[in-house]
């Protein structure tokens, strides 16, 4: 069951991970921007198991790691995407309130999304990876939660379709 | 219990993953740099092919991001283009002055004219068919009327009116100039006279004499320097006139000075005292020779089977 929901998955996130690179990443937009593959493995998370969660979390950070853009060590997001998707999906799952809320998946997300850029940076610190300075760092991460919460509504409808027809099929 | 177990599990095994690949790429292995360069092949083509298809976007984008910098940034282009071209235009302008000025030194200086050089600040209105040129010199420089204008070529004028700090020069082409101009070479002398353009007409006072196409004529002087110097170079003949029964042969003349270009004249203040003969003759055009290149080609000889 959880190969199979994988399985179907994997295409869609390495999709998801080309659109990042070869479109999203060429704009460069105020604010540090948004990850689009950092969103979709969240929603994807509150709206899974938390075996699912964890294990999309940890193809997404592997992912994550093998963009230019990463700046630490390989497995830094492997690690924080991991932990991430267990616990976003371990706090959401069980709640019907926030899995069948729009509005809840998105709070979710945009919290999710602050609290993994200030984990990555917090760690990056640990292991030596230069971030900027103070205020800089803090302008970026109010940025990227800025995104975040214009994109997620937009892309929810997209992602929790993509999902229930994942699901769907493994009923089927 | 069972599923909680199992999932705890996988969390471990995927924690202990992501530990071992940082431990890795913290330690040195190439074999997570192979990943990434791999994985950097792989999407090279779609990123390239993403910046050719979203550069309209990316750029449209960019000009609302930056909407009001680029239109300030464009301001500022265009208000530093206009000074740089107004700075080119009076460089350009400069050089051509400074070119002028130092053929008329030339001149000048080979035939030992005390002049002054002044700057054409106006050409005169033709709204009266005069040709004239106003220049920024004028009494307090010394410039008195009727004295010789040169431009770099040769004569330009003579000084018509003069006023403190200026003056206004008759031009050679004015229809109403006259001077006496003498064949270098042959020493014939005859008056020439303007024709609104470059060119003139020269009538010879001798009747006898002939005039050939290409000959130099040069001024002939005046008593005391005043109005024309001798040995000024006027102009070449490019027709003769050799209609029967004319009282005096009669040429067409093309002038030496170019006087829709004048820029920088110098007024002749004082002559040599001599003539200076035909030293002002300016030299002929030289024939630029094309280099060409030829090239020996010895045939070698092709073995045959």
């Amino acid at each position: 069951m959880l190969t199979r929901q994988i399985s179907i998955a994997a295409p869609i996130f390495l999709l998801i991970y080309a659109i990042q690179e070869a479109v999203i990443s060429q704009f460069r937009l105020p604010g540090g921007g948004f990850s689009i593959l950092l969103i979709f493995t969240l929603t994807w998370a509150v709206l899974s198991e938390t075996e699912v969660a964890a294990v999309i979390g940890f193809a997404a950070g592997f992912l994550m790691d093998l963009s230019q853009s990463a700046a630490g060590p390989f497995g830094q997001w492997t690690l924080i995407m991991l932990l991430a998707g267990y616990a976003i999906s371990y706090i959401g799952y069980g709640d019907d309130n926030v899995r069948t809320n729009a509005i809840g998946i998105i709070f979710f997300v945009v919290i999710a999304n602050l609290l993994v850029e200030i984990t990555y940076v917090a760690s990056g610190a640990l292991l030596g990876v230069s971030s900027g300075s103070f205020i800089q760092v803090l302008i970026t991460l109010f940025g990227m939660s800025m995104w975040a919460l214009l994109v997620s509504p937009i892309l929810l409808p997209i992602f929790s379709r993509l999902h229930a027809l994942i699901i769907d099929s493994r009923s089927a | 219990m069972r599923n909680g177990g199992r999932a705890r599990l996988l969390l471990v095994i995927l924690i202990v993953t992501s530990l071992f690949l940082i431990t890795l790429d913290l330690r040195g292995v190439k074999v997570i740099g192979s990943i990434k360069q791999g994985s950097q092949t792989i999407m090279s083509p779609f990123q390239r092919a993403g910046s050719v298809v979203l550069t309209p976007v990316k750029n449209f984008f960019s000009d609302v991001t930056h909407l009001g910098r680029t239109r300030s940034e464009i301001q500022k282009l265009q208000a530093e283009n206009a000074n740089l071209k107004s700075t080119l235009i009076n460089r350009k302008n400069a050089d051509a002055q400074l070119k002028q000025l130092k053929s008329i030194l030339d001149l000048a200086g080979t035939a030992g004219y005390k002049i002054v050089n002044a700057k054409v600040i106006s050409n005169g209105s033709s709204q009266s068919f005069a040709q004239t040129i106003t220049i920024d010199s004028g009494t307090n420089a010394g410039i008195k009327k009727n004295m010789t204008v040169l431009s770099q070529d040769g004569i330009a004028g003579v000084v018509k009116d003069v006023y403190p700090s200026s003056a206004l020069i008759q031009l050679a082409s004015d229809p109403s100039f006259r001077i006496g101009a003498r064949i270098a070479g042959t020493q014939q002398i005859g008056v020439l006279t303007g024709r609104g353009n470059r060119s003139a007409s020269l009538q010879l006072l001798d009747n006898s004499t002939t005039v050939k196409v290409g000959e130099v004529l040069l001024s002939r002087g005046s008593i005391a320097d005043n109005p024309y110097v001798p040995g000024v170079p006027l102009g070449y003949v490019t027709a003769v006139d050799n209609s029967a029964g004319a009282i005096a042969q009669t040429a067409t003349i093309r002038y030496y000075t170019n006087f829709s270009t004048l820029g920088v004249v110098a007024v002749v203040i004082s002559g040599l005292g001599s003539n200076p003969g035909d030293s002002l003759v300016p030299a002929k055009p030289r024939v630029t020779p094309i280099p060409t290149v030829t090239v020996f080609v010895t045939p070698s000889p092709t073995p045959t089977k």
